[in-house]
């Protein structure tokens, strides 16, 4: 617990650039970036910082944290939930965040599936019985692609001021490179794996061969088909308590991409309907009589949405047609937007989604907006 | 002492999302300073009506308390979380149930001793002596424990998965999507727990919070293609400035203070550790965005928070925000408004309903319940009801004539229309100033003004019709040339809503060459079947800018000078803030002098009122040879959590003031703060359903503060949506009048806003006074020429 501050403490913030829980987990979201993985579990969550930095990585559709202590877990638990802005832009993917409240040396079936399972800082905190029952859990049971595991390397301890047993008062050991390397070769043996091993933390000039300050262990499985003969046998009873679920907006649930393809069609179809009726053109009139220089060089760049807004209204607008008080918007034109054209993907989808939303013609080939007349 | 509530405030900011500021001026207490209300401040008058308010009462198990411990470890732990660990290795003793934030623990219940020592072990075998010591027994209306069901009820509508967004909370699952101006409206509630006159109780109305679906940087985009490149910047600090954005990357809003158009997301910033980086990089290092316009200005928030650690201005990338709210572009939109009205206006009986969901929510939710039952909490499942009191409607006196109108309307336009003024100002000399183009629509009015202006006993002359090119520099030169020292009023059609024009002709007027003028946009005369209507009010509102009076109503209360007071506050060229001051002149109340003061940064507010009050009694004097023996002050335009300020400051200022008039002047005084947005709604049986309580419903029970004088009026009517009731605190009061006569004198005021023939929310001199300042801050923005004050020229 706590074990970021802990460490602070003991290494003094001006020794590591950024700090070091800070290069912990920059290491891990490089190791998403480069693999992508869908489903990613962090063992040992503690006050979820971790899971945090993960909810941003958008090729992260399952992010699960398990933690022995749940007040912790829910300490800043509200930075899990979706914020208004993902009500506001569903994003393309879909997120679901769980955390569950248990123990590393028990099983559950929540935890299988996964491509990814990260273990900072974590094995040092176990009992004894705990850490011998941990590989089999992890490594047997979960069995995921890849796990990372990282740990103090106690070689590193003397250059560390203050002369404490161990970094952290909570930490059952501090194992050097040997220890460390030979726990995870025999475990990577064991259950089919091979591991790579570095760190974070350099050491200083002069000092290199204490090694890192945090060893890393990066294990990966060697059979890439998923073992499920033994946890499909077998499967064993939830354990696991969970305390946190949050199902993030996402354009793959249909109500969402209704709601985002229809704003889209009207908004645009507004759009093409003030063109048309010239009221752009009017206002630009309107504010003519002023001398002032022009002093403005924002720019809007125009490859942001490859939209060259106003380019493109009058293009379209053109299709249009007003008869008497109606304006009819083909629904091609509305198609041919690049965002309504990304959303929908096809035109049947298109008019699939809007159906008995928007207004349309008769024969369904157009939408309709009435021309009111602006009152003031 | 000391340290404990420093401690808990911790606890309350991290729950309210780091706001600090006391808004619901708690601790203020007026009422103990006033004799004559100490046993009652309840009104008489009026017939009895039942009311229903959207409140709950929050009931607690018979002797509780919340007890109050506080926690010390030997030796000393520092992290807060290991201090929880291991406290809470003694749950046996402590219970499930309570609140620790580190060094103050609350707890529903007592433990055995004041003083108990136990002793944890961390995980390596440390051994920690922990001492809990009872610091407070708290009754449930100690206002600790107010703090704390607030934090309580806060954390129940999170549970209930309702999105905090400012103050209040969200429903985000069910949005009302307005596609046509990509706006996204979220349902949610406003709450707050507090001791009202008899119990403690949950005020929670429904919110609408307006978001809109694209960033500021769409925003930006789209502003460029709709103005002239040299207007952009003004135009986005317009529209922008002030407003409220989310971000994509965190749960924080922020307000908009500035755009730095010289900044640009590749520039670089200091980190904590010192390493700078560009905001390009940092975003998608720390937040996996990407930030593709490069050129975009970043849009500037000073921090608010006091004492936290996000010291100085934040930096915002316009890509990565959201706009909340609407733009003042946006409230003038007709249609829009309409559009949003249908969603956000919510009628009695459904707003009862929504209330009611919450409460129905909180009563079924497990969860909720377990946590409330622990606490040993509950609430009314039922809205509050009691017994309010319509006090009888006004007549209208109009030279001579008295007017009878329909009380549930309000509105009198029907019966006085053509009925003779009481004060009519001839039009011998006046100014017709328009375009070409407007031309016909110019001898419309003025065809239409000699036909509806006889009966009102205004005399007219054809206006001096004069031609200009429709710019606004021609406007000021004929304005310049043609007014003369007879000049009643100068007339200027104008043929498009622009505000430049608008400001630079009312600022000529209003300084330069002070006259009151009339500005009418051609399209308003543009339909022939409402031009007679249009003319009639344009008649009256130039009747009064010259210094007419219209009608008035029967006031008892004798030399008696009446102050409106309220304030514009600048958000856009920002600092300057304008306060409008309204002082009766006559005992019917239907002269008024009105003055402003601009309060520039660093300025007090004050300073420039007490100049405003000297003059008013120097004028009062003028026009009645006397001064007033009472002075009534309605001071609108007060935020939450100023009322403090306000006692303790701008009262004894308004006594000095009063002082340095002369030795032996000593005039009554009464300070009524006027609060028009509040929470409050009331209802009333309807056949099965509800309804809005009828105009001159007054509220001075059960959902009043106890340590205020104060009370609700209900004075204006509502053709949709519930109507609000507005806040009257009387916050100093040497009148030694009865609550009955101010509240009686309160409702006649609202009768007396000549803008509009009918009953206004709040009493007439707060409403000029809005009006005034309003002028000022948007239009003139320096103070108008004295010549004026005595003239409703800001109408």
């Amino acid at each position: 617990m706590d074990k970021n501050f802990q460490e602070e403490q003991l290494t003094g913030v001006s020794k590591f650039t950024p700090p070091l829980y800070q290069q912990r987990y920059q290491f891990i979201k490089d190791l998403v970036e480069k693999y992508k993985p869908q489903k990613v579990a962090d063992l040992g969550c503690a006050d979820c910082t971790l899971l945090w930095m993960l909810k941003f990585c958008s090729c992260i559709e399952v992010l699960a944290g398990l933690d022995i202590c749940a007040s912790i877990m829910k300490e800043k638990i509200h930075r899990l939930s979706p914020l208004p802005v993902d009500y506001l832009q569903p994003a393309e993917r879909s997120l679901t965040v769980t955390l569950h409240h248990g123990s590393v040396a028990d099983k559950d079936p929540c935890m299988l599936g996964f491509d990814l399972v990260t273990c900072i800082e974590l094995i040092e905190h176990l009992q004894e019985s705990e850490l011998k029952k941990f590989p089999e859990v992890v490594f047997g049971f979960m069995a995921p692609k890849r796990v990372v595991i990282s740990t103090p390397n106690s070689e590193f301890n003397p250059l560390l001021p203050g002369g404490v047993l161990f970094r952290h008062p909570d930490h059952k050991f501090e194992w050097d490179r040997a220890q460390f390397q030979s726990w995870a070769l025999e475990t990577a043996r064991r259950y089919g794996y091979s591991v790579e091993f570095t760190g974070v933390g350099h050491p200083p000039t002069g000092m290199e061969n204490v090694g890192f300050c945090t060893q890393i262990g990066v294990f990966v499985r060697k059979n890439p088909q998923a073992s499920t003969s033994a946890q499909s046998e077998n499967p064993p009873e939830a354990v696991y308590k969970t305390v946190f679920k949050a199902v993030y907006p996402s354009l793959k649930d249909e109500k969402h991409l209704q709601n985002a393809v229809i704003s889209e069609v009207i908004f645009r179809a507004q759009m093409i309907k003030q063109s048309l009726l010239g009221r752009l053109m009017s206002e630009h009139e309107d504010y003519n009589d002023d001398p002032t220089e022009r002093s403005s060089n924002f720019q809007p760049s125009m490859n942001w949405c490859s939209e060259d807004l106003e380019k493109l209204v009058m293009e379209k607008s053109t299709e249009s047609f007003v008869d008497g008080s109606v304006v009819y918007i083909p629904l091609t034109t509305i198609f041919s937007f690049p965002k309504v054209n990304q959303l929908c993907g096809t035109l049947e989808k298109l008019c699939k989604l809007i159906a008995g939303k928007v207004t349309l013609s008769s024969d369904g080939s157009a939408v309709m907006l009435n021309v009111e007349h602006e009152e003031n | 002492g000391l340290q404990i509530s420093a401690g808990f405030q911790e606890l309350t900011l991290a729950d309210r999302g780091g706001r600090r500021r006391d808004f619901y001026d708690l601790g203020v207490n007026t009422r103990q300073t006033i004799e004559h209300v100490q046993e009652s401040k309840i009104g008489s008058s009026g017939a009895r009506i039942k009311l229903t308010a959207n409140y709950f009462r929050l009931t607690s198990r018979p002797q509780w308390a919340l007890y109050q411990y506080h926690v010390a470890y030997n030796p000393e732990m520092e992290a807060r979380r290991l201090r929880s660990a291991l406290l809470f290795q003694h749950e046996e003793l402590i219970g499930k149930t309570h609140a620790f934030d580190g060094s103050v623990l609350f707890l529903p219940k007592k433990l055995g001793n004041k003083v108990t020592e136990v002793f944890s072990r961390t995980r390596n075998g440390e051994d920690v002596k922990i001492t809990i010591t009872l610091t407070n027994e708290l009754p449930p209306t100690s206002p600790t424990c107010l703090q704390f069901y607030n934090i309580i009820f806060r954390r129940i509508l999170k549970m209930l998965n309702l999105q905090q967004i400012g103050r209040n909370y969200y429903n985000p699952s069910d949005p009302i999507n307005i596609p046509s101006h990509r706006m996204m409206v979220w349902p949610g509630f406003t709450s707050s727990i507090l001791q009202y006159e008899e119990s403690i109780m949950l005020c929670t109305d429904v919110s609408h919070k307006v978001l809109r679906s694209e960033t500021v940087l769409d925003f930006m985009y789209s502003l460029y293609y709709q103005v002239e490149e040299q207007r952009f910047r003004d135009t986005c600090a317009k529209e922008l400035i002030g407003s409220i954005v989310l971000t994509k990357y965190n749960n924080r809003t922020y307000r908009v203070d500035d755009i730095d158009w010289d900044s640009n997301p590749q520039h670089t910033f200091r980190k904590a550790d010192g390493s700078e980086i560009s905001y390009v990089e940092y975003y998608r290092r720390q937040y996996n965005q990407e930030i593709t316009d490069l050129n975009q200005p970043a849009l500037i928030s000073q921090s608010r928070r006091r004492g936290g650690n996000m010291q100085g201005p934040v930096v915002l990338i316009p890509e990565l925000c959201f706009l909340t709210g609407l733009t003042e572009k946006m409230r003038s939109d007709f249609n829009m408004m309409k559009d949003l009205a249908v969603h956000t206006r919510v009628p009695p009986e459904q707003r009862q309903h929504e209330i009611g969901k919450l409460i129905n929510y909180i009563q079924k939710d497990d969860n909720v319940q377990k946590e409330l039952r622990d606490w040993g909490l509950s609430f009314d499942s039922n809205l509050l009801s009691f017994t309010g009191r319509v006090v009888q409607s006004e007549k209208i006196f109009q030279s001579g004539n008295a007017f009878d109108y329909n009380p549930e309307f309000a509105d009198w336009s029907k019966e006085t229309r053509g009925a003779p003024l009481i004060c009519a100002k001839p039009l011998d000399n006046w100014l017709l100033i328009y375009t070409r183009r407007n031309y016909d629509i110019a001898n419309t009015l003025l065809q239409n003004l000699f036909k509806v202006t006889p009966s009102m006993g205004i005399r007219m002359n054809k206006a001096t019709m004069i031609e200009v090119d429709d710019r606004t520099e021609a406007y000021l030169k004929v304005l310049q040339q043609s007014i003369t020292p007879d000049t009643n009023i100068a007339v200027c059609i104008l043929s498009s809503s622009r505000k430049d024009k608008y400001d630079a002709i009312k600022k000529f007027l209003c300084t330069d060459c002070p006259i009151p003028s009339q500005c009418v946009l051609a399209r308003t005369l543009s339909k022939p079947q409402a031009v007679m209507a249009i003319a009639t009010k344009i008649a009256l509102q130039m009747n009064c800018k010259m210094g007419g009076e219209l009608w008035s109503v029967e006031i008892p209360l004798k030399q008696v000078m009446i102050v409106g007071i309220d304030c514009y506050h600048d958000t856009v060229s920002g600092k300057q803030s304008v306060a409008g001051f309204v002082a009766s002149l006559n005992q019917t109340m239907t002269r008024w002098f009105s003055r402003c003061a601009i309060q520039s940064r660093g300025q007090e507010l004050v300073d420039g009122l007490k100049v405003c009050l000297q003059t008013a009694l120097r004028d009062w004097f003028k026009w009645n040879k006397y001064l007033p023996s009472r002075i009534v002050v309605y001071r609108d335009g007060v935020g939450d959590g100023q009322l403090n300020t306000l006692v303790n400051y701008e009262v004894p200022q308004f006594l000095d003031c009063l002082k340095s008039v002369g030795k032996d002047y000593n005039p009554r005084l009464t300070v009524i703060v006027v609060k028009k947005r509040v929470n409050t709604r009331f209802f009333t049986q309807s056949g099965r359903g509800l309804k809005n309580p009828p105009p001159g419903t007054i509220v001075d029970v059960e959902v009043t503060r106890p340590e205020w004088y104060d009370f609700f009026i209900v004075s204006q009517a509502v053709r949709n949506g519930c109507v609000t009731p507005t806040h009257y605190n009387v916050i100093y009061d040497t009148s030694k009048l009865k609550p009955d006569h101010v509240q009686r004198l309160t409702y006649k005021l609202c009768h007396m806003y000549y803008n509009w023939p009918g009953v206004v929310r709040v009493p007439a001199p707060c409403q000029y006074a809005h009006k005034l300042a309003f002028l000022v801050g948007q239009s003139i923005r320096r103070e108008p020429s004295l010549l004026l004050s005595d003239k409703l020229y800001y109408l």
